[in-house]
């Protein structure tokens, strides 16, 4: 059996009214774990908590398989870095990159000199070293504070919201760079973000919490199309979501809004947990799982099909977001070609179509 | 349309002018006021008398007692300040309200007040159990230094806790994480990043004890040569009729005060406000 990197089991933090609760999960050793949750919902507190900043109520940490719960934050050798980089203004680019070392006593050894240049030069941060952190920009504090933290070769890199304080330009090369220390350094990386997109990018796992709970774990691309909640479907920014009740009808199931008695059906057997009849679910689609067509036009027969109006169009650099109304309201995210194709308008008569394989069930 | 004409001139109304007007009158005024006070005591003296009188030996006396006690009770105030100020900057505690409140007690008192204190702690209180090791704080020098600590004190443990509350707790959190012990964090990491706030807190107490007079009569008596500090030699040669020894040494202190306060402004941009 292969040890977890790093394990937490049962962990309870308390702080005044604030507690995380039974808080349970483990990274394995090339593990980029997400945290994933709304502002306020322990995230941080999490993070702290494994890095030896905050003690827990109750619960274990292991790491490779050694218990550090009681262990101070100095002796567990984590990264650590918060989004606003946090660097010592008393000292330079350099000194503040060596200062995990120096408490080591290693900030002059020959090798760790030479790390700290190698570090810095894929970091690009290399022309930096004499500065002060007062003279850099705020990508560049940044990428000084990661490699401040990667540096002292840490198994895992805490990172708090690293990329939230950034401009979308630099956000961007800064993903690309956590990309590489992940993979070249072989560090493990627990990534604390309330940005979706990062743990789509960045996340080889995911972990969603709110209010000191998880709510949800997995691979990100599975949480984001099976979530397991209404709660996580929300904050996943799940476009379509509708409250109904399953039907059993000559053998087959079949969801019905409650809304407008709108109606899908056979629902795939293996999407309902719960098969009774009248049972509440949600019923969950992402803007792309419904396809358009002027109407008239049926792309497949397995399809359930409806006609709609185009209510309204933003055009965005990426894709096309549309909203029809038929039934209700549905958000639709075409490509811009494929919207431009289509050659319709705001006013156009339309057919949307769901494949019932596409959708999802949230159960109340 | 008469009335939006007039609504956007630019010129102010006259009473806005007059609002305004007054305020420049008040503080020019009141500035006035402080430059001729002080320029009054200046010129009272002339440079022929202060060089005679800090040829005295009582003068000598007295500058070198003086430098000797406040330095002596802003070291101790500045060890006793550093842990209280931490403390009450970065714990809660149960009371901690009302600890706080208690480190303005003796910046509210009146200094005769907190003298008279001190005299019923060390006298009638403690007094026999210290005097049997060997310690005697009333009436003697040593009165003077727990006097002057006593009034200095509380200025450095506010100052030192507003410095330390602008150090946001992160940062010393980063260090613990990259391998730094509790101890090392505050020599390593606290103390440089609050260093120019904690000068200007040290540079205050300093400036307090200098000037302490009211706890110092209390506590210590005022003895020629003996309990006296430059506050102390300026009352006894006013009581006495010596005008020209009491006027250089207030000029002297004056100027003692003015240096303080360049040095702490010069060092302080952001100010550690009390």
């Amino acid at each position: 059996m292969i040890t977890p990197l790093l394990q937490v089991s049962k962990l309870n933090v308390k702080a005044g009214k604030f507690a995380l609760r039974g808080i349970n999960f483990s990274i394995n050793d090339p593990n980029y774990l997400i945290i994933l949750g709304p502002t306020g919902c322990g995230k941080t507190m999490l993070l702290e908590t494994i890095a030896g900043l905050r003690k827990p109520t109750a619960g274990k940490i292991n790491l490779q398989g050694i218990n550090i719960t009681d262990c101070p934050p100095e002796k567990r050798g984590l990264g650590f870095a918060y989004q606003d980089s946090l660097l010592y203004p008393f000292l330079t680019v350099k000194e503040n990159i060596l200062f995990g070392a120096k408490a080591r006593k290693k900030d002059k050894n020959p090798e760790t000199v030479q790390r700290l240049h190698s570090l810095a030069e894929a970091m690009q941060i290399g022309h930096l070293l004499k500065r002060y952190p007062q003279a850099l920009s705020g990508g560049e504090k940044q990428r000084v504070s990661l490699a401040r933290a990667v540096l002292i070769n840490p198994p895992i890199l805490l990172l708090d919201e690293p990329l939230s304080a950034l401009d979308p330009q630099t956000r961007h090369a800064m993903r690309n760079l956590l990309r590489e220390i992940h993979l070249q350094e072989k560090i493990g990386i627990i990534h604390v973000t309330h940005d979706f997109n990062e743990a789509l990018q960045l996340g080889s796992h995911l972990i969603v919490m709110n209010q000191g709970e998880i709510l949800q774990e997995g691979k990100p691309i599975e949480i984001f199309n099976q979530p397991n909640s209404l709660f996580v479907a929300n904050f996943l920014q799940c476009e379509n979501i509708i409250k109904g009740k399953i039907k059993r009808e000559n053998g087959s199931l079949k969801f019905v809004s409650l809304e407008n008695n709108w109606s899908i059906s056979p629902l795939p057997t293996h999407k309902c947990a719960k098969k009774t009849h009248n049972e509440k679910v949600y019923l969950s689609l992402h803007a792309w799982q419904i396809k358009l067509a002027p109407q008239g036009n049926i792309v497949s027969s397995n399809t359930n099909h409806w006609p709609a109006i185009i209510k309204n169009v933003i055009i965005h650099a990426s894709h096309v977001e549309i909203t029809c109304q038929g039934q209700g309201f549905w958000n639709i995210n075409l490509s811009r070609n494929e919207w431009h194709e289509l050659d319709l308008q705001v006013g156009s008569a339309v057919t949307l179509m769901i494949n019932t394989d596409d959708v999802h069930l949230i159960y109340e | 349309m008469r009335n939006m004409d007039l609504r956007f001139q630019n010129n102010p109304s006259f009473l806005g002018q007059l609002f305004i007007g007054t305020f420049w009158l008040v503080f020019a005024l009141t500035s006035l006021f402080f430059i001729g006070v002080i320029a009054g005591l200046i010129s009272y003296s002339d440079l022929a008398t202060i060089r005679n009188v800090l040829g005295q030996a009582e003068f000598r006396y007295a500058i070198k007692f003086t430098l000797l006690t406040s330095i002596t009770a802003t070291i101790f105030a500045v060890i006793v300040a550093l842990p209280c100020g931490y403390i009450l900057s970065r714990y809660d505690m149960p009371g901690k309200v009302i600890l706080d409140t208690l480190v303005d007690i003796p910046i509210i008192l009146p200094p005769l007040v907190s003298g008279i204190a001190l005299l019923i702690f060390f006298g009638p209180v403690f007094g026999d159990s210290l005097a049997k090791i060997g310690v005697n704080v009333v009436f003697s020098k040593l009165g003077v230094v727990v006097a002057q600590w006593f009034v200095a004190t509380p200025y450095a443990i506010r100052t030192f806790q507003q410095a330390f509350n602008s150090i946001d707790p992160r940062m010393e959190k980063v260090a613990k994480t990259l391998g730094y012990s509790p101890t090392q964090v505050f020599l390593k990491v606290t103390i440089p990043l609050a260093k120019m706030a904690l000068i200007g807190g040290v540079m205050m107490s300093w400036a307090r004890a200098l000037g302490e007079f009211g706890a110092t009569a209390m506590l210590a008596g005022i003895t020629r040569m003996k309990t006296e500090t430059l506050s102390v030699a300026i009352f006894l040669n006013m009581s006495i009729g010596d005008m020209d020894f009491a006027i250089a040494t207030a000029v002297v202190m004056l100027c003692l005060a003015l240096l303080l306060l360049v040095f702490v402004k010069t060092l302080i941009k952001n100010g550690v406000r009390l």
